[in-house]
């Protein structure tokens, strides 16, 4: 006997599903795998240690990053011009996972984890900017061990503040900085790590006790803690930000994958929700668009009309240019030189993925 | 193609007539291979699945740990539709219907959710109890839809198949033993089983993981990711590794004294004139019998023939042993259900079988009507001397006969292949000379699907 389907083939519920399946992937915009290697010359960061973790990005528009695994290795990767390439600049011997990449004026500063905890290490600006089609030439960068951070506890963030010359960062219960050009590290006292922070206008914002935030003013040196309230919502995961460069505006999400915009001045605004919760990295195009992934295991891409507050399901990652590639898991993101967006997959064999977002509109 | 038809980009080809000419030879010997297995002493009968009319694909097929064959009679093209294990009745020549799977793991047909449609290239024989694992795959849509895709239904919980379900069926009882899930929501492309170490290893669809499950413990360990194309088949070797491959043609190795998934620096064989090495993933792995080195197919257009041998060297010595197939046009990306090579097994003669399919094409292959488009052709590989010859082709009464998905010799030594194509689907027998077979042919069995 055979087994007869329930459905009807023609009924709009059917039609109406099989037209979602056939745009699981990537509804706009184009996404392009970039292997952590110069393609067809040099071999990827190994398997198991290449989780993209943290990125962040110069202002020639190079990125840099580190992975997590077996081992953390740090790189930088451009993309334009004639370059194309991710750059492994080596592992970071005992670390085994990356929690911060910042972006210095003179150089870059890393913050890795091991059984040995947090430490800092210094990345030489690479040149990048080579013929990379025609032929090349640049010695192997060296990183500089910077130390650890506070005895004993592992770094969970840092962000370097605008001007490059300064990196706040967070370890489990500490606030420090750290100076860019010298290495130096200053322990500013207590305040809970909590996920990623947050660079506003003036200050960086952080995760307290409870349903608020702390934050430190840059000019001053000084922590205020419980300084900002977290507007209605689960607030009890690590938050993940992402930042209008043009507006000023920070955008996070609760657990619960509802999306709200965080100005300084106004506080904060609800937006709508991603379909899928937790939310990961996050990123925002320059004309206001964020772009993010949500839920575990299986991410999908999301678009928020920052401005109407409306979200939109973009699906599962798929890369079909450079590398043939689903995507499934993403550790950060940076928006690009030319406001494309740079994930970092976390995951077994992570690339780097552009995604370059549907253009919306065309100039009257 | 009419003979006065151009093949795609013909026109372009300015060697064409050269390439031609030295392939006129090639088909010749074929056509004249072609004639003389019409008189083949391999006999061959088309079992079709008549007692699960809902089958469309056999997958998996096996000999058991009691040298019998095991086939899934699968069911994934029919929404909320089953697998159902069958075993070959050599007293009665005829199929035996064991069980259907979901009731056995309470996870039935009309569920709702993603079904438990099929058996991928996971059987795994137990010799010291004589258990037959197996773990089933995804693909069959719930009932009331008509497709099902497992990224899309990824966090629904109503939709989102269950989990790949592990049993242990004991060939000495027909019981069902127990069952596990091996997988969740994820379903397992193929497995393999360390009888010694008593794990199972198995490939997740799709994430593409690699997954360890200990039978002592019935704890699952996950891992991670080896890519995006599912590799068809793992394998092992006398240290206790475990061996697959990677999307970019690369052997990928699991060490269980490191536990780590590494990636050779080689590549797997493929084209060189025109392919990158990938999606040369495995398709199929066959053991020698002396337990020394591995014959694997590619799942790739124009599948490559490869012998593998895992203990030499750093990252194992690769043999490239040509194209299992024909020459085509290579500007047009082959149907893979077309161009395929699948069923490996050894003989009880100690020769390697498999089944690569032929089909007719205006320039590389021009067979008459009379044929049929689309052939299966049984292959016999000498390993002394890496010469193969045609000794069979697989025919089915209506329908196809080029898809073998694997092969497997019993005990009598007669030779298996599940088939993919027809609905219902079904196995060939390919009943071995009697010069050319043995009483437990199957040994020493392979422990991998």
């Amino acid at each position: 006997m055979q087994t007869k389907p329930k459905f009807h083939p023609n009924s709009p519920e059917i039609k109406a599903y099989q037209n979602e399946i056939a745009h699981q992937f990537v509804r706009e915009g184009t996404m392009v795998a970039f292997p952590t290697c110069l393609p067809g010359m040099t071999t990827p960061i190994p398997l198991d240690e290449s989780h993209i973790t943290a990125l962040d990005i110069n202002s020639e528009g190079h990125v840099y990053g580190g992975t997590s695994g077996q081992q953390a290795h740090l790189f930088g990767a451009a993309f334009h011009g004639l370059t194309g390439i991710v750059l492994d600049a080596g592992a970071v011997p005992g670390c085994t996972s990356t929690a911060a990449i910042c972006c210095g004026a003179t150089r870059v500063i890393a913050f890795v984890n091991g059984p040995q905890g947090g430490r800092a290490v210094g990345v030489p600006y690479i040149k990048l900017a080579e013929d990379w089609i025609q032929e090349w030439g640049l010695a192997p960068p060296v990183l500089q061990e910077l130390g650890e951070c506070v005895a004993g506890e592992p770094v969970v963030h840092a962000i370097a503040v605008p001007s490059g010359n300064v990196v706040v960062g967070v370890t489990t219960h500490h606030l420090f900085t750290m100076d860019v050009q010298s290495g130096q590290i200053s322990v500013l006292g207590e305040a809970p790590g909590r996920g990623h922070l947050a660079m506003g206008r003036t200050g960086v914002f952080g995760q307290d006790e409870s349903t608020r935030l702390w934050r430190f003013d840059v000019a001053s040196g000084h922590i205020h803690r419980a300084d900002v309230h977290l507007p209605d919502g689960d607030w009890t995961a690590p938050l993940r930000w992402a930042r209008d460069r043009n507006r000023g505006l920070l955008f996070t999400a609760d657990d619960a994958g509802r999306l709200f915009s965080f100005d300084e001045n106004k506080g904060f605004r609800s937006l709508g929700s991603a379909h899928l919760a937790p939310v990961g990295p996050m990123a925002v195009a320059p004309d206001g668009r964020l772009f993010g992934f949500c839920g575990a295991e299986m991410a999908n891409l999301f678009c928020c009309d920052t401005v109407s507050g409306s979200v939109t399901n973009l699906g599962v990652a798929a890369s079909v240019l450079e590398q043939r590639r689903y995507g499934y898991q993403f550790g950060d993101a940076v928006t690009g030189r030319d406001g494309e967006i740079v994930f970092g997959e976390d995951d077994n064999g992570g690339h780097l993925w552009l995604y370059f977002p549907k253009i919306t509109s065309t100039r009257a | 193609m009419g003979s006065g038809q151009i093949d795609r980009r013909t026109f372009m080809k300015v060697s064409s007539g050269v390439l031609a000419a030295g392939l006129a030879p090639t088909v010749a010997a074929e056509a004249k291979a072609a004639r003389a297995v019409d008189e083949t002493p391999y006999p061959v009968k088309w079992y079709p699945f008549t007692g699960h009319l809902d089958s469309d694909t056999c997958w998996s097929l096996s000999v058991g740990p009691d040298g019998r064959i095991y086939a899934a009679a699968c069911a994934e093209s029919v929404p909320g539709g089953v697998v159902r294990p069958v075993r070959y009745n050599e007293q009665r020549d005829d199929l035996d219907y064991l069980f259907n799977l979901a009731e056995k793991v309470d996870d039935p047909g009309d569920s709702g959710r993603a079904s438990q449609c099929k058996i991928h290239y996971s059987f795994a024989p137990s010799m010291h109890d004589g258990v037959l694992y197996m773990a089933t795959h995804l693909s069959g849509p719930p009932i009331d839809l008509p497709v099902y895709s497992p990224w899309y239904s990824w966090h629904d919980s109503k939709r989102c198949f269950r989990g790949s379900a592990l049993l242990a069926f004991d060939t000495r009882t027909d019981q069902v033993l127990w069952w596990d899930t091996l997988i969740p929501k994820e379903g397992c492309r193929c497995l393999l089983h360390d009888e010694e170490r008593g794990l199972l290893y198995a490939m997740s669809y799709p994430r593409d993981h690699f997954i360890i499950y200990d039978l002592k413990t019935r704890k699952r360990r996950d891992l991670g990711r080896i890519g995006s194309i599912n590799p068809q088949a793992l394998f092992l070797d006398k240290r206790h590794r475990v061996w697959t491959s990677s999307d970019y043609g690369r052997l990928v190795r699991y060490t269980p004294e490191t536990d780590r998934l590494e990636i050779s620096p080689g590549l797997l064989a493929h084209d060189p004139n025109y392919q990158t090495g990938w999606h040369s993933v495995f398709y199929d792995v066959a053991p020698s019998p002396d337990g020394e080195c591995v014959y694997a197919s590619t799942w790739c257009p124009n599948p490559r023939l490869m012998r593998i041998w895992p203990n030499q060297g750093e990252w194992a010595k690769v043999e490239d042993l040509g194209p299992a197939t024909q020459p085509r046009d290579l500007s047009f990306p082959i149907d893979m259900y077309r161009d395929h090579c699948g069923g490996l097994t050894f003989g009880g003669d100690g020769k390697l079988y498999y089944v690569a399919s032929r089909w007719r094409d205006a320039k590389y292959n021009p067979t008459p009507e009379s044929r049929k488009q689309n052939e299966g052709v049984v292959w016999r590989l000498d390993p002394e001397t890496l010469k193969r010859e045609e000794v069979a082709r697989l025919e089915h009464p209506t329908g196809m006969a080029h898809y073998v998905s694997r092969g497997a010799v019993d005990h009598n030594g007669d030779l298996f292949f599940g088939h993919v194509g027809n609905h219902p689907s079904g196995i060939f027998k390919v009943s071995m000379p009697a010069d050319r077979k043995r009483k437990n042919a199957h040994l020493p069995i392979r422990m991998w699907g």
